[in-house]
């Protein structure tokens, strides 16, 4: 039995805002802006929407819709829905449950990158000094500043995921903090969690809309958008571009994850989810081209001011090559003066001719980066070029900050909704209980702070929640149109809404979205095959930048673990079911015939 | 090397020969200090429209020049004064074959990131033992209310419209199934 009533969302808002914080997070800002540069710029924009409409909207209103109507957890609300499935709901939990473990480090991450912020110089401006005093740090010379505070000071990286170090007391710390705060927006469960979401949703838009408006505004920031909006149509007829648009939006919404049934089961139980399922889904699409825009725009300033700077660079050897009079070589006449000092004199130039940098705009732009090397080196670094960068920094990484805090929110509700529907931990208070578990994730969460730490982060990153949130997906998908009934599914939501869901709603679930989840399964799976070891970026100390290595034979093994783990317990699951049943039937068939006979 | 116009923009003065005797003498004091008073002769050569020329140094009463490593050493010690004579900097004013010595960092006894990070955990850490204790203290009122309360209970349709947690109504549950 429950302790008492169902604790609900003071209003219908605090939901809407909850899955928005949860669905827009730190995918919107730094994996869209990537895809959308790498697919054809404004063009991508139409297999992005196609797929929305094709599988985002459906699957996520599905999702809202079983957590309104069994008012459970995952675990719960799938064994509802048939006993054998419950596996489902603990394949959600546990991919949660790694999804919660890495996630935080990058809260940790923003913590470091916000308190290093108020500082007069911002440390990632300029190369430390090395000892003598005769330079800069020979690392930092040989990569930028920016990713020499990245990849040293802040993580501390080693040179492969072999090799292990210490923990980084500051990143240790600076995760202490993460999960510090997260138990406090969790503590009261959705009580708490309801009131944090009012902020955590809205502020990031303010930011973003602060940044918008410094980033038109920025020097050469117009090159970067019109860079990015140029459709390159040609694109298009690229299959992979389709598929990643699909990835993006089944991995944007979150779905899988049992964080949404998690919310929808606090819910009333005539909530009009159908609305709030569009509602949020467009949200966060539209905040992906928004935040995309921005990013371009700070693309453009970043490439310009580097162009620039190669110019000013070049224009120096000329003069102090040719001697030349300081006003001679304006930035605008560099390639002129080039040319004519090339035919003028030959030999002098050939002695520079090496050193000489290919300034191209072009390919300044052309530099596409995702994950955390846009959101903490490439952003960064257009950062200190801005005037009062203090105050940009510390902006940007608040916002960095909630949107990752506000995702975090939706993990942990989603491992501790349905474990509380269990007799075990409802025995406990609901505060101790998340207590526990946020100690138990902070934990393990400190073997990513060590120098290898930020190899595992990609290991997790990449594998921990991908494949296996397709087939949990796919798998509720095709349970609630086939073994559920989409009939039975429809008269439920006629129940809770007053309506039954038109056509398209019915085609898309017993159709479309089962069939384009099979795609992308199939494509993921040839991915991995063709692709041989699977391989990851690793920093290198004496190149200064990053080199493709191969995993080690246990880092492979653990990939292979963390996929098993996840999707293995929809089948184990069911068998435990299968069992149990068995045996409780032997065992009522026994009593039966005993007590025919004692008749 | 010189790089006036880079340094001052538009408050550059005009190299003459007046700065160039400046510069004579300047280098001379930086000499005068390194031999205590003998006073070297600075010879100038190759000035071109850069700004950049080549100086030797002899020694004050033969003509012999001085080794590079000394004049270089005697540059080091004055570069302050030599730069601030022409109002440019170490990166303006090249000596080609000395490096610029780089300020020392400044290093704060206590890191100011921790400062920052102290004030936010002490905060986050005080809204998370309000919390608790206000829990606590609601949970422990309620409890002396219910033993104090009759058996009403009051429940509406569906679900709680206002989401109050209904204490008395799980004290009741729990007390009715432990059997």
């Amino acid at each position: 039995m429950e302790k008492g009533a169902r604790p609900n969302w003071d209003n219908p808002m605090q939901f809407l805002l909850a899955c928005i914080s949860y669905a827009v997070g730190l995918g919107n800002v730094w994996r869209f802006p990537y895809l959308c540069q790498m697919h054809g710029g404004g063009g991508f924009l139409i297999p992005y929407l196609l797929m929305l409409f094709l599988e985002g909207m459906p699957l996520f209103y599905l999702e809202l819709a079983i957590g309104q109507r069994m008012r459970l957890g995952s675990i719960g609300a799938w064994t509802a829905i048939s006993p054998y499935l419950g596996g489902v709901g603990l394949a959600g939990v546990v991919t949660s449950l790694y999804l919660c473990l890495y996630y935080n480090i990058i809260n940790a991450w923003s913590f470091w990158y916000l308190f290093h912020s108020f500082q007069s110089a911002l440390p990632w401006a300029d190369c430390p000094i090395n000892s003598n005093r005769t330079g800069p740090v020979e690392e930092c010379e040989m990569a930028t500043p920016t990713q020499y505070f990245f990849y040293r000071e802040t993580l501390d990286i080693s040179s492969s995921i072999e090799e292990n170090g210490d923990i980084h007391t500051g990143q240790a710390l600076c995760l202490l903090l993460a999960w510090v705060i997260t138990y406090l927006f969790i503590i009261r469960g959705i009580k708490s969690t309801g009131k944090v979401v009012y902020f955590t949703a809205t502020f990031p838009y303010v930011v973003l809309f602060i940044y918008l408006i410094r980033g038109i505004t920025l020097h050469g920031a117009i090159n970067g958008v019109k860079y990015m909006f140029t459709p390159k149509m040609e694109q298009l007829a690229n299959p992979t571009t389709w598929i990643n648009a699909a990835t993006q939006i089944f991995f944007s919404l979150g779905l899988g994850f049992g964080s949404l049934i998690a919310f929808a089961s606090y819910n009333q139980y005539n909530n009009n989810i159908e609305f709030q399922a569009i509602i949020v889904s467009l949200i966060n699409s539209g905040t992906s081209i928004f935040a995309s825009f921005v990013t371009f725009a700070i693309y453009g300033f970043k490439a310009t001011i580097n162009y620039e700077n190669c110019l000013e660079r070049t224009r120096l050897l000329l003069l102090n090559a040719f001697n030349l009079a300081e006003d001679s070589v304006t930035i605008d006449s560099v390639f002129e003066w080039i040319e004519k000092l090339n035919t003028t004199y030959p030999q002098q130039f050939d002695i520079i001719a090496n050193k000489l940098e290919n300034c191209d705009l072009e390919s300044e732009l052309n530099t596409a980066v995702e994950g955390t090397g846009l959101a903490f080196i490439v952003y960064s670094e257009a950062i200190k070029y801005m005037p009062l960068p203090q105050l940009w920094s510390v902006l940007y990484f608040i916002m960095l900050l909630l949107l990752g805090l506000g995702s975090m929110l939706g993990n942990i509700t989603a491992i501790i909704t349905p474990l509380q529907d269990f007799k075990v931990a409802s025995r406990m208070s609901n505060e101790l209980f998340s207590g526990l578990v946020c100690l138990f994730c902070l934990l393990l969460g400190l073997g990513f702070t060590t120098s290898s730490g930020n190899y595992w982060f990609t290991m997790f990153n990449d594998y921990g929640a991908t494949l296996s949130l397709l087939v949990v997906v796919l798998i509720e998908v095709i349970t609630v149109s086939y073994i559920y009934g989409i009939k039975r599914f429809e008269k439920d939501i006629e129940d809770m809404l007053g309506h039954r869901p038109n056509w398209y709603w019915k085609i898309m679930w017993a159709g479309t979205s089962p069939l384009l989840l099979i795609v992308l399964l199939i494509s993921y799976i040839i991915n991995y095959i063709q692709g041989g070891a699977p391989t990851y970026q690793a920093w290198n100390i004496e190149l200064g930048r990053s080199v493709v290595m191969e995993y080690p034979i246990f880092g492979q093994v653990f990939i292979g673990l963390l996929l098993v783990s996840s999707i293995s317990c929809i089948p184990i699951t069911a068998l435990y079911v299968y069992c149990k049943k068995r045996n409780d039937g032997n065992h009522h068939k026994r009593q039966y015939s005993i007590s025919t006979v004692c008749v | 090397r010189l790089s006036i116009k880079t340094a001052l923009g538009e408050n550059a003065y005009v190299w003459n020969d007046n700065e160039m005797f400046l510069f004579r003498a300047t280098l001379a004091f930086a000499m005068t200090k390194q031999f205590d008073g003998q006073v070297s002769d600075i010879i100038v050569c190759n000035q071109t429209a850069r700004v950049s020329f080549w100086f030797v140094v002899t020694y004050p009463h033969n003509k012999t020049l001085v080794d590079k490593q000394v004049v270089e050493r005697a540059v080091r010690k004055s570069r302050n004064r030599i730069n601030s004579a022409f109002l440019l900097s170490d990166t303006t004013l090249e000596f080609i074959g000395i490096p610029p010595t780089l300020a020392t960092p400044v290093n704060p006894s206590t890191p100011t990131w921790l400062i920052v990070f102290g004030v936010v955990m002490g905060a986050v850490c005080a809204g998370i033992i309000v919390v608790l204790v206000v829990s606590l203290v609601q949970r422990k009122r309620k409890k002396n209310e219910t033993n104090e309360d009759t058996q009403v209970k009051t429940v509406e349709n569906g679900a709680a419209r206002d989401g109050v947690y209904y204490m008395s109504f799980s004290e009741d549950e729990s007390s009715v199934t432990q059997m």
